[in-house]
């Protein structure tokens, strides 16, 4: 194959991997703090991109252009606002299922992503109808032979992973993270200790919902399209990859997000019988890979207490 | 012994008029087709759920010392309700849809409420009891009875292939094998054209040994709809799973699925075998499913991939949670509300899913346990905790 | 009981008496119209563009003094899946009130649900769903459809293109029925003109990212990208094409020409082009009237590619009801009689088999963020260029 092609298919596994990533660590934060499974992340990412539409719409309408201003405050308003939900959801809703079966906890997200979903369906303006999302970014693009490389495809996967390595410096180095560690292994202790578990759930859920909308409005940057149902498969496969890289670290979700991304354009380019099966694919060698390391691949450091 | 007997009338007579009160207005749900009449009977049922709190000891106590009187006139009203129906084609449709998605609700009931098994492919095992009764109904080589059976035995044994990983996992880790697998299933069948592809596949009807399935029986110079048959059929299938599961709770097995389940360490150490228990609530339940799937499949009569997908999955498993983990009569009731009530939202039209989704926050915020919660096992029949 | 029924009878007779001693002697008779798609999930837009033309066909006819009846239109949602359409037709079978339906956009819920409109005697008119089958697996009196199939529509496609001078395609299409058929049907019609194709690529419906199957297409080097799906896709696909830097003309299926894919796609659509089977409706009298109504009566969701179908088939099917009276059977009878009747989408004539036999095919191509028809647009006339290598 072309060197080139070879290229093209890395950078495009690159851009998709950060994507998935970026969802799976919001599935690990979540896990982590609570140990709940919250469906209605991936419905929340596209409330977050658009969120970040209707700003963008708003504040054309206001006179401002510059792209760079465009695309901050943007990114600001459509992040503040999704915390806040997030930090309302976990307020109204997980905190007062805390003492039900945790699965029913999963029942009430998953009818809330349907909430969500359907919402945006009937209650934006035209909401059923796939909406552009502008190109904010400079789309300069190097080209070699068959090799295309955008400057703003560079710019999401920088900001992707800066993200994701700032997220978890927060988590490892700093008292909140530290809170939020002491919460996730032993909520009883951590409350003995003085901390406050209301706040630091609260606080969790907001940053796992605010990271949800940036993943959101990369994906309107970089795909130009939302529509109200992109949340659903992403979310999907945002889980499944922060499972397979295990719930441990946040490295894990970073692992699972790439290794899918490489499942699904391995799937598409190198089967020889047919594309479509990618998928079939892809979801095969996840569960070989769980039957194979059932802790994900970067095991959870934990033991039973007997 | 008379005064046990004087203290226990009372309970049966309890539990009959909540029998006969349940079936009235199943009956008036299933009929009423005006707004503002679902709308007033919904209302009915909230002010019921209040007010049912206070007869509920002596509902419990009429269903543990009068067993077979209160499970026969269960069986007795579910029949009332067919013959009232004899001739209406839709009303029964949703009837017996209702009681075949309990009995896979109560597949799934038995790994997840039992055994701790999650499983997020319970509308892929539903979709291969239907693909298999669509495959082999087309043959016509084997009787629609066996058929029936093969369609639980093949979801079964399909399941197997998910054994090793779901045995492996655990909590979290195990959903997503069950998840992947539901995606791969549609996906597959979508792609793949010898199961009739995307177009889907139509399905022949049941036949019992020469009654045909396909039309109605006409009973007392009355012809009945012939969903009157597929009816009939659904409560029979019901019931049966119904017995089976709860026989298995009450069972030594159910005893060590419930102990698997709660602590895994702690019930090896009692040398409970892990591994046999799981395996066994796994396949146990994926027949169910399958079973309920074939002759869904009969009933509807034409399937195609879009009707079995993840989402499909997670509305079973929305009803399990919603009746409460475990719970066999909350498996029944979520059933009838997870199928009954966006089927009666259609006045709604496009508003009808997130109306359905509110209201399902709403009971789950109500009663977080699910609607009616398992109680605690009991080991001696009729004896409950000191009041 | 019984005297309860009679007293209750006797309030009702009452209170029916004093209605109608004060409604006018004229009031008509109520019949009722149904109408089935999907008006939730992934296709909702064009079920719900498709649902609101229905309503505007009875609402314009209920207003117009000269019908016999008050029409009142039923409208259910099918979810796009075959077993909540056989619930929803069963309900609106068994319910002798309905006299005709105007039914489905999806095909496989259209070919689950043909036997209850037989079993029922139910006359049903396909306004959206484009599968052969529908019409031609079964030999059923109560099924018909106004929309073309995709046989005809990938006939002309694969012979306009050619004629243009193009010779190599890629294809991509969605794994649902609707996607697969076109697929089947444009690569025979491209073969049987001489047309080679590349390469073919089956994609999920829920899809997002397309790179890795456009990353081999701009390998393949195709002179035409043809995608065979929906709107929503058509848009992510003619994103990712240029994202990609893939020089080629994009032909997209009928499900692409709707308002949604140039707004969504922004400039990238100019120069896309697409068939639609029907006349080019905004050169229809009917059809600018159509437009107008349907402005005016200011639906929250537009009336999309399939919009003017179904006005014209509860339009038929309300003419059937004046002309012979509320019955099925008498309805059914009238329908297999329909020969060159005047409709917004041109004159429908159906064959043997329900299926109308004129459908014509239209040519579209987005011009200035807009689906113009061919022949008006500025390519036609040599002023903008489809891409050509």
């Amino acid at each position: 194959m072309d060197i080139g092609l070879l290229g093209q298919y890395l950078v495009n596994g690159i851009m998709l991997g950060t994507m998935y990533a970026l969802v799976a660590v919001g599935f690990t934060l979540f896990f982590g703090v609570l140990d709940i499974i919250k469906f209605s992340h991936g419905d929340v990412l596209m409330l977050g991109a658009f969120i970040g539409f209707s700003a963008y719409l708003g504040l054309s309408a206001l006179g401002v252009s510059n792209p760079w201003v465009l695309v901050v405050c943007l990114t600001v308003i459509a992040v503040a606002a999704t915390a806040a939900l997030g930090a309302l959801i976990a307020r109204t809703l997980i905190l007062k299922l805390k003492s039900a079966p945790p699965l029913n906890t999963l029942l009430i997200t998953l009818m809330l992503g349907i909430a969500i979903r359907e919402s945006v369906r009937l209650f934006f303006p035209d909401g059923s109808n796939p909406k552009m999302f502008p190109p904010l970014l400079p789309s300069s693009a190097m080209e070699i032979g068959h090799f295309t490389l955008r400057a703003d495809s560079v710019i999401l996967v920088a900001v992707g992973l800066i993200l994701i390595i700032g997220l978890n410096l927060v988590v490892n180095r700093t008292r909140l993270g530290l809170a939020i560690r002491a919460v996730a292994q032993d909520a009883e202790t951590a409350r003995l200790m003085g901390i406050n578990y209301t706040m630091i759930v609260l606080v969790t859920f907001a940053i796992g919902s605010g990271t949800a909308a940036i993943a959101g409005i990369m994906n309107g940057l970089y795909y130009n399209e939302i529509n109200f149902g992109m949340g659903l498969l992403l979310g999907l496969i945002g889980f499944s990859a922060a499972i397979i890289g295990g719930l441990g670290s946040l490295y894990g979700a970073i692992l699972g997000g790439f290794l899918f991304a490489a499942l699904q354009t391995i799937g598409a380019v190198a089967l020889p019988f047919a594309s479509a099966y990618k998928d079939v694919f892809a979801f095969a060698v996840v569960i070989a890979l769980m039957a194979w390391k059932p802790t994900g691949l970067i095991a959870e450091r934990s033991s039973d207490r007997v | 012994m008379t005064m046990k007997q004087s203290t226990s009338a009372a309970p049966l007579a309890v539990g009959l008029t909540a029998v006969a009160a349940v079936a009235a207005y199943f009956w008036a749900f299933l009929s009423v087709e005006s707004n503002v009449a679902v709308l007033g009977l919904l209302a009915l049922a909230a002010l019921a759920a209040i007010f049912s709190r206070k007869i509920a000891p002596s509902l419990d106590r009429a269903m543990d010392e009068h067993d077979c009187v209160m499970h026969g006139a269960i069986l007795a009203a579910l029949l009332v309700l067919i013959a009232l129906f004899a001739e209406d084609h839709f009303p029964l449709l949703m009837f017996s849809t209702t009681l075949l998605y309990m009995t896979a609700a109560l597949g799934l009931n038995i790994q997840f409420g039992y055994a701790g098994i999650v499983n997020f492919a319970g509308a892929a095992f539903f979709g291969i009891g239907s693909y298999t009764s669509a495959v082999l109904t087309a043959q016509g080589l084997v009787p629609p009875i066996l058929i029936l059976v093969l369609g639980g035995i093949i979801a079964a044994a399909i399941g197997f292939v998910l054994i090793l990983p779901v045995l492996r996992t655990r909590g979290h880790y195990s959903a997503v094998v069950t998840i992947a697998f539901s995606v791969l299933f549609v996906s597959f069948l979508q792609v793949n054209d010898v199961l009739g592809g995307p177009q889907g596949l139509s399905v022949g009807a049941m036949s019992l040994l020469g009654w045909d399935f396909g039309t109605g029986p006409t009973l007392f110079g009355v012809e009945t709809s012939f969903y009157v048959n597929y009816a009939l059929a659904s409560v029979a299938l019901a019931a049966l799973a119904f017995t089976f599961t709860r026989r298995l709770e009450r069972s030594w097995l159910g005893l060590s699925l419930d102990a698997v389940r709660l602590d895994e360490t702690a019930s090896a150490c009692c040398g409970i075998g892990i591994r046999r228990a799981k395996v066994l609530a796994f396949g146990f339940g994926n027949l169910l499913i399958g079973l309920a799937g074939a002759l869904f499949g009969m009933m509807i009569g034409y399937i195609a991939p879009t009707s079995f997908t993840f989402s499909d999955s997670l509305l079973m498993v929305a009803i399990v949670l919603l009746g409460g983990m475990g719970s066999l009569w909350g498996t029944a009731l979520a059933a009838a509300i997870v199928v009954l009530l966006p089927e009666k939202l259609q006045v709604l039209q496009e508003y009808r899913f997130l109306l359905f989704s509110v209201m399902v926050i709403a009971m789950l915020l109500f009663r977080p346990q699910g609607l009616l919660p398992r109680g605690v096992r009991r080991f001696v029949p009729g004896w409950r905790p000191a009041e | 009981m019984n005297t309860i029924s009679r007293r209750c009878l006797g309030v009702f007779a009452a209170a029916a008496f004093a209605v109608t001693a004060v409604t006018p002697v004229l009031a008509k008779d109520t019949v009722k119209i149904a109408f089935v798609g999907p008006l939730t999930g992934g296709t909702s837009s064009l079920g719900l563009g498709g649902r609101n033309s229905a309503e505007l066909a009875v609402k314009l006819r209920n207003a117009d003094g000269k019908s016999k009846y008050q029409y009142e239109l039923v409208a259910q949602d099918d979810e796009c899946k075959p077993n909540v359409g056989v619930q929803v037709v069963t309900k609106i079978a068994a319910d002798r009130g309905v006299v005709g339906s105007v039914s489905h956009y999806c095909s496989a819920v259209a070919m689950g649900t043909l036997d209850i409109y037989h079993k029922f005697g139910l006359p049903m008119i396909v306004w959206g769903a484009v599968l052969p089958d529908i019409t031609y697996s079964k030999d059923y009196p109560e099924i018909h459809r106004v929309n073309g199939t995709m046989i005809n529509q990938n006939e002309v496609a694969a012979k306009a293109m050619t004629a243009m001078g193009y010779k190599t395609w890629a294809i991509l299409h969605d794994t649902t029925d609707y996607g697969k058929g076109h697929n089947l049907y444009i690569t025979k019609y491209l073969t049987e003109n001489g047309a080679r194709v590349l390469g073919t690529f089956g994609v999920t419906a829920d899809q997002q990212d397309f790179t890795a199957e456009l990353t081999k297409v701009k390998e393949l080097n195709p002179e035409v990208v043809y995608f065979g799906g929906l709107t929503p896709i058509g848009v992510r696909i003619r994103q990712q094409m240029d994202k990609l830097g893939i020089n080629a003309q994009y032909q997209g299926a009928s499900g692409i020409v709707s308002e949604a894919y140039p707004n969504g796609t922004g400039a990238l659509a100019e120069g896309t082009i697409a068939f639609l089977e029907g006349g080019p409706i905004e050169k229809l009298p009917g059809g600018q009237y159509f437009a107008a109504e349907y402005a005016k009566a200011n639906y929250a969701q537009p009336a999309d590619a399939y919009g003017p179908f179904a006005y014209a088939a509860a339009m038929l099917l309300i003419d059937a009801v004046e002309e012979v009276g509320p019955n099925r059977k008498k309805v059914t009878e009238y329908l297999a009689k329909i020969k060159d009747h005047d409709s917004i989408i041109g004159p429908i004539t159906f064959d043997d088999h329900g299926q109308n036999s004129a459908p014509m095919i239209t040519t579209y191509v987005v011009q200035d963020g807009k689906w113009t028809v061919w022949e008006d647009s500025e390519y036609a006339s040599g002023k903008r260029h489809l891409v050509k290598k």
